[in-house]
């Protein structure tokens, strides 16, 4: 192995490392971030469509029923998630790295 | 005149006998008329004679005349059998009991049968090319009132709901990291594509009832449904529907000048209240009365029917604004 190559090679590894660092520390809580907040969105998305499981008549659950082989995954998560959650506070904990 | 014509009023005014005669007095005049009763007690079979069901069918003994009768149990059936059979292709078995738990409910809520009364309804309009009328005979005030009022209120909601779901996808296609693939993408989102399809139905309705339809109040003589006709109006002009005219039916007839018996004497006084209350309505209302409907002994069918038919001053006119 030459020595450019030896160069080569280490510049390499020396860049895969900054850019997993910046990932790491930027970017991923970043993109998570913004993974949470849209899953928040969702969720006030399937309320409005879904009120009435959780008893709060919804004129509209006759049209949105509709969805629901759609969205069936998504509404078991939901649900799990809306009779689990605990606090505000707590969820919205979970969006930063201390 | 606007294609299709809408009579309301309180419970047992007379509706579907206006209807019915007013459907008649189109066909009579050369118009493909449809009478639809959107009543949950249909009475149009007794007025005609006849068993009528979901489809249109013509009406035995007159020309140009059919007639249907919406039951919105059968649409709210035929609607859960639709979601489950999506349901069965779309949603992996495992939760499948969950998800049906939710559909079940949405379809047992107060609010769907009013939903499937409205979807039937613009299914008859979106599918009514081949008549030059329809007359919709419909239920008590306060369900018509809200059937009428859906559309708009519905079209908000299903704005936000639009509106969210774009937002979550947006922000989830930015979350997509390099080369991984978001978890949603906005153009094959068949949400969006279903609420879209929805919100272009309401739409629909809403121009239509707005531009091709008119409005008639049926009332009696009496108090409580003139006081029900004034807020029934106000309701519809809070909504952007105008109310075309008054129908006065079931108008007690005077008796002979010379008669003095009991019988006569109560009928007179009776005929003098409500021919004061007739007044009344024509001074307080803006809406013009247009006919005045004497009442009948027997059950306004057959004959009597055609008779009720001449006795509305509703134009027929056969040039149809639609």
């Amino acid at each position: 192995m030459t020595l450019v190559e030896r160069i080569a090679a280490y510049r390499e590894v020396v860049e895969e490392w900054l850019h997993g660092l910046y990932h790491g520390m930027i970017e991923h809580p970043a993109y998570e971030l913004i993974e949470k907040e849209a899953e928040d969105n969702d969720d006030a998305f399937m309320f409005a469509c879904f009120a009435d499981a959780f008893g709060i008549p919804s004129p509209v659950s006759y049209y949105t029923a509709e969805l629901l082989p759609y969205l069936g995954d998504e509404f078991e998560q939901w649900e799990r998630r809306m009779w689990d959650r605990e606090s505000l506070i707590e969820r919205k904990g979970q969006q930063y790295h201390f | 005149m606007e294609k299709f014509v809408f009579f309301g009023g309180k419970g047992g005014v007379g509706k579907t006998t206006v209807s019915c005669a007013y459907g008649l007095k189109c066909a009579r005049e050369g118009l493909n008329t449809l009478v639809v009763s959107t009543d949950p007690a249909h009475s149009t079979s007794d007025v005609f004679d006849q068993q009528f069901d979901d489809d249109p069918a013509p009406v035995e003994g007159y020309e140009n005349l059919h007639a249907m009768e919406i039951d919105p149990d059968e649409e709210v059936e035929r609607h859960l059998l639709d979601i489950k059979r999506t349901m069965s292709d779309q949603v992996s078995p495992g939760i499948v009991n969950e998800i049906e738990r939710q559909i079940e409910l949405a379809h047992r809520t107060p609010g769907a049968y009013e939903a499937a009364l409205f979807d039937r309804f613009i299914d008859v309009m979106r599918n009514a090319e081949e008549y030059d009328r329809v007359v919709f005979d419909t239920s008590p005030t306060g369900g018509t009132l809200r059937l009428l009022a859906l559309p708009e209120f519905l079209q908000s909601w299903i704005d936000r709901l639009v509106h969210k779901r774009e937002k979550s996808i947006d922000l989830f296609e930015k979350a997509a990291i390099g080369e991984r693939s978001a978890r949603k993408r906005a153009a094959e989102d068949p949400i969006i594509a279903r609420l879209v399809e929805r919100k272009e139905m309401f739409e629909f309705a809403a121009e239509t009832l707005r531009n091709d339809a008119a409005f008639f109040l049926v009332l009696n003589p009496d108090e409580l449904s003139i006081r029900e006709t004034s807020r029934a109006i106000e309701d519809l002009s809070g909504h952007g529907l105008a109310v075309r005219g008054l129908v006065v039916n079931k108008v007690a007839p005077s008796p002979d000048e010379g008669e003095e018996g009991t019988g006569a004497t109560y009928l007179r006084q009776r005929y003098e209240t409500e021919q004061e209350r007739i007044r009344h309505i024509e001074a307080e209302f803006d809406q013009p009365i247009v006919a005045r409907i004497g009442q009948r002994v027997e059950e306004v069918k057959g004959d009597l029917l055609a008779e009720v038919a001449a006795e509305l001053g509703i134009p027929v006119a056969s040039e149809v604004r639609a």
